[in-house]
């Protein structure tokens, strides 16, 4: 039958008894102690309750009086600490907020192995948290201090001293004092120790040379014969976490330069270990799918060498066989990505497996937003491949519907990584671009297209200049009328140079294809071609004006009327009769494929059936620019070249007028 | 572009190519929405036949010597709507790929005989004999030699009557955009000519369009 609770076993009794304890003997004060660690332990609810009760100000008080011979009081207040810190941070706030911490540190120097101990296990706990404070490694002190704890003959002393590191060694400055002080060289040694020691040495073994070459060349690497051959070793350890570490430890080496790892033979068993610890289906095995990502990002030998070792088809089953946490699903996706970045063959491997595709595009709408993003991510890797672009095998709403409502996400990450997927898929050569025009996306892309987050908005415009391209000529007209000439006006105008090259590139599109298209610069007075012309005189970034170029050719490939107001644009008629044209700078860029975008424009505009192009000759000569293409006509890029004579043989066919 | 099956085609070696730096310059002729048309000789003896086609290139990648497109080809006879293909090309650029074709049934030999066909080919011929080219620099070269690979059939089914199986070898100018090339399938008529010219879609001069894929 239940009666009411006794209030001693209440926590509001139990800290009642804790603090009239520290006035009772010590057999009260250990019983109080063990009830109170008994009930914190492992659970964090309860652990946040006692803190809120103020329970950790009586713990330090009883260890702050506690006698030194007092060892199972020491060690029961040093675990109730440990335990209060172990893994919450309000927990290390309190610990720390009523000054344990010089108390913890002098029992490490108690002549009691169970006190030092405990005292080291949490100082080790309150190191594990991000809210500890940073050791200062530059006092010397300290740094001695910090050594005496590696070269103690005890795994938690030892551990403190590597936890310390791991937590606070950030700068390369700081890499650079540990290493010099000896601490690689001692951790080294204490990968022959306990498993605990191992992996903690490891970890601050990580952090120490972590992107910092110049540490690495001085005190690792394969010329280190020894550390080398430990770190080799333990990649076959029987612990996974030692095994995860020490691949963890070697791809740090080889980022750091990759000429350290140049053996295929373990760079293919580096790869092997960690798909293998995927079977862990813990924090290892999460981590090691992250780390094998990482490994392989930006490097298509590493990817070449995955692929053979099976890591599509491992990777691919692992995915559907379970029901799997945000972090590994995460994990799998970036390392697919990666993957597929470069070689066609993973892609292929992917798009021919249906099922693994459809669990992809199914994370497109999962809870977590780290994964919506490596679903992006990866979907957008696997769509570089032409062929499969070609064959419309990504236009298909099971895929589209999903990116789209990511175009609505309240994560701007989300919403960028959706924004470059949708630009890839959009390129589709099959004629179904008008399924992603009919479902809604061009009107949130034009939205995005506005957005105050340039990156968002230079997204936002790429997807729109992908879609135009070879678009057909009604939904051309459809995405026109969404996006107006005043809003693809401003966006050429953009502050941002990289916005302004994609709404170039995205006009030159627009005005591709059927000759009545480049009717759309000319509409509203001819907005948008007078801002084109303005980035041509204004610009500085060459990629702005090669594609601001590429207009003018597009709209000098239409009618007389069209080629005559390119002509305005180049030489207009209210510029003095000193300014240079822009087309001779144009031309004289160091730039060949703005040459050859100049060039183009020149053809189009010199092609003599036209009624006109004698008196556009006469113009373009009068500005230098026929003069300036003599000088052309051995430019060092074919291109150009051939290009050149072309113009220059249509000028001629109106009389040279060198003379 | 397909054409007439004669027996059930082979299936065509992967390429064992090594990707290197390309030789080549990039031709704005030869970038990706360019678009050219033509016709394709399929004469027999029994019967004169020319196939009009057309080609519009989809992607390009200069440093791997890749190129990829689809081809049409409008009045085939057995099929009541245009055939599409999707094709893929090798670009010989003596980094990435030889004169030498190494597979598709197609022997040294075989390559000899259809590129000398290409006029522009005579100043490489003693050169390619003796290395399949890789010695050559074609990097102001004024001629892009090819060979494309049909892939797939984009808008019909495998089980149309036509066969893929074989490949073309293409010649084309950087001067003017033209296309020459010869379909080449030891089961299939030899030498089937395609002549290919740049088209302009109705302007009066040249038009560019583009995509960047991320």
């Amino acid at each position: 039958m239940p009666g009411s609770a006794s209030s001693t076993h209440r926590p509001e009794g139990l800290i009642e008894r804790l603090r009239s304890a520290a006035a009772d003997g010590g057999e009260a004060k250990l019983k109080v102690l063990r009830e109170l660690k008994n009930q914190i332990i492992g659970n964090r609810t309860k652990k946040l309750s006692y803190i809120k009760l103020g329970a950790v100000p009586s713990v330090v008080s009883i260890l702050s009086s506690a006698s030194s011979s007092a060892d199972c009081l020491l060690v029961q207040c040093a675990a109730s600490i440990g335990s209060f810190a172990c893994g919450v941070d309000a927990g290390v706030k309190a610990v720390l907020d009523t000054g344990a911490f010089p108390h913890l540190i002098n029992l490490l120097s108690h002549p009691n192995e169970k006190v030092v101990d405990a005292g080291a296990r949490a100082l080790k706990m309150i190191y594990q948290s991000k809210v500890a404070p940073k050791y200062d490694f530059f006092e010397e002190k300290n740094m001695e201090f910090l050594i005496s704890l590696l070269d103690r003959n005890n795994e938690n002393v030892t551990g403190l001293g590597a936890s310390i590191i791991t937590h606070s060694c950030e700068t390369n400055d700081e890499q650079k004092i540990l290493g010099d002080a000896g601490v690689l060289k001692k951790l080294i040694d204490l990968l022959g120790g306990t498993t605990s020691q191992r992996d903690a040495s490891l970890e601050s073994f990580a952090t120490i040379i972590k992107e910092n070459p110049e540490v690495i060349s001085k005190f690792v690497g394969p010329e280190n014969g020894r550390t080398w051959g430990t770190l080799i070793e333990l990649t076959k350890d029987r612990y996974p976490r030692t095994r995860l570490l020490a691949c963890v430890c070697l791809i740090l080496i080889k980022n750091a330069a990759p000429s350290n790892l140049q053996s295929v033979g373990i760079r293919t068993k580096l790869i092997l270990v960690l798909l293998e610890l995927l079977d862990d289906p813990g924090q290892v095995g999460d981590e090691a799918v992250l780390t094998l990502s990482s490994f392989i990002a930006d490097d298509e030998g590493l990817q070449k060498l995955a692929f053979e070792a099976n890591t599509i088809d491992k990777l691919c089953d692992h995915m559907q066989k379970e029901l799997l946490q945000a972090k590994r699903l995460q994990g799998i996706f970036m390392t697919l990505a990666n993957l597929c970045s470069n070689l066609e063959c993973c892609r292929s491997i992917i798009l021919q497996s249906p099922k693994a595709l459809n669990v992809v595009t199914a994370a497109l709408t999962h809870a977590s937003a780290d994964v919506r993003v490596a679903a992006c991510v990866c979907l957008k890797n696997i769509s570089r491949s032409v062929k499969y672009l070609s064959a419309g095998h990504f236009m298909t709403e099971a895929v589209i519907m999903p990116l789209i409502q990511l175009l609505f996400d309240t994560s701007t990450s989300v919403q960028v990584a959706a924004l470059c997927t949708i630009s890839n898929l959009v390129v589709d050569f099959t004629m179904h671009k008008s399924l992603f025009v009919q479902s809604g996306g061009v009107k949130q892309l034009v939205q995005l297209s506005k957005s105050m987050d340039s990156t968002v908005r230079l997204n936002a415009v790429w997807a729109l200049r992908n879609l135009m391209f070879l678009v057909d000529s009604r939904c051309k007209e459809g995405i026109f009328m969404e996006l107006r000439a005043l809003t693809l006006t401003s966006l050429v105008c953009d502050p941002s140079a990289s916005v302004q090259e994609q709404a170039l590139a995205l006009v030159c599109n627009l005005v591709n294809g059927p000759v009545d298209s480049i009717e759309y610069v000319f509409t509203e007075d001819g907005l948008l071609l007078n801002a084109v012309g303005r980035q041509l005189w204004s610009a500085s970034k060459h990629e702005v004006l090669i594609q601001g170029m590429y207009v003018l050719c597009n709209v000098a490939s239409g009618q007389e009327f069209h080629k005559e107001a390119v002509m305005q644009q180049l030489l207009p008629q209210a510029s003095s009769e000193d300014t240079q044209s822009i087309m001779v700078t144009m031309l004289q860029s160091d730039v060949a494929q703005l040459r050859t975008a100049a060039v183009w424009t020149i053809v189009n505009l010199t092609i003599p059936t036209g009624a006109g192009a004698l008196a556009r000759v006469v113009k373009l000569r009068n500005a230098g620019i026929v003069s300036q293409l003599k000088n052309m006509v051995n430019d060092p890029c074919l291109d150009v070249k051939l290009r050149v004579r072309t113009a220059l043989g249509q000028s001629m066919t109106f009389g040279d007028f060198s003379t | 572009m397909p054409v007439r099956m004669v027996e059930s085609p082979a299936p065509s070696n992967s390429s064992g190519a090594n990707p290197g730096q390309t030789s080549l310059q990039p031709c704005s002729l030869l970038s990706v929405g360019q678009a050219f048309s033509g016709t394709q000789n399929v004469s027999s003896p029994q019967k004169e036949e020319a196939w009009r086609v057309n080609v519009r290139i989809q992607g390009c990648d200069l440093n791997h010597g890749y190129l990829c497109g689809t081809m049409e080809a409008l009045n085939v006879p057995m099929a009541d709507t245009p055939v599409v293909t999707f094709w893929e090309g090798e670009i010989v650029d003596t980094k990435n790929y030889t004169f030498f074709t190494n597979k598709w049934k197609a022997t040294s030999e075989v390559d000899i005989e259809h590129w000398t066909k290409f006029p522009s080919f005579s100043p490489l011929l003693s050169q390619v004999e003796v290395d399949g080219g890789k010695s050559l620099d074609l990097s102001n070269y004024q001629y892009i030699f090819m060979r494309w690979k049909e892939q797939y059939f984009v808008n019909v089914g495998a089980d149309c009557g036509l066969t893929i199986a074989g490949f073309y070898y293409v010649c084309f100018s950087c001067v003017d955009g033209s296309i020459n090339g010869y379909y080449y399938d030891p089961n299939s008529s030899p030498f089937q000519k395609l002549e290919l010219k740049t088209t302009n879609e109705g302007r009066s001069g040249f038009s560019f369009s583009s995509y960047e894929l991320q």
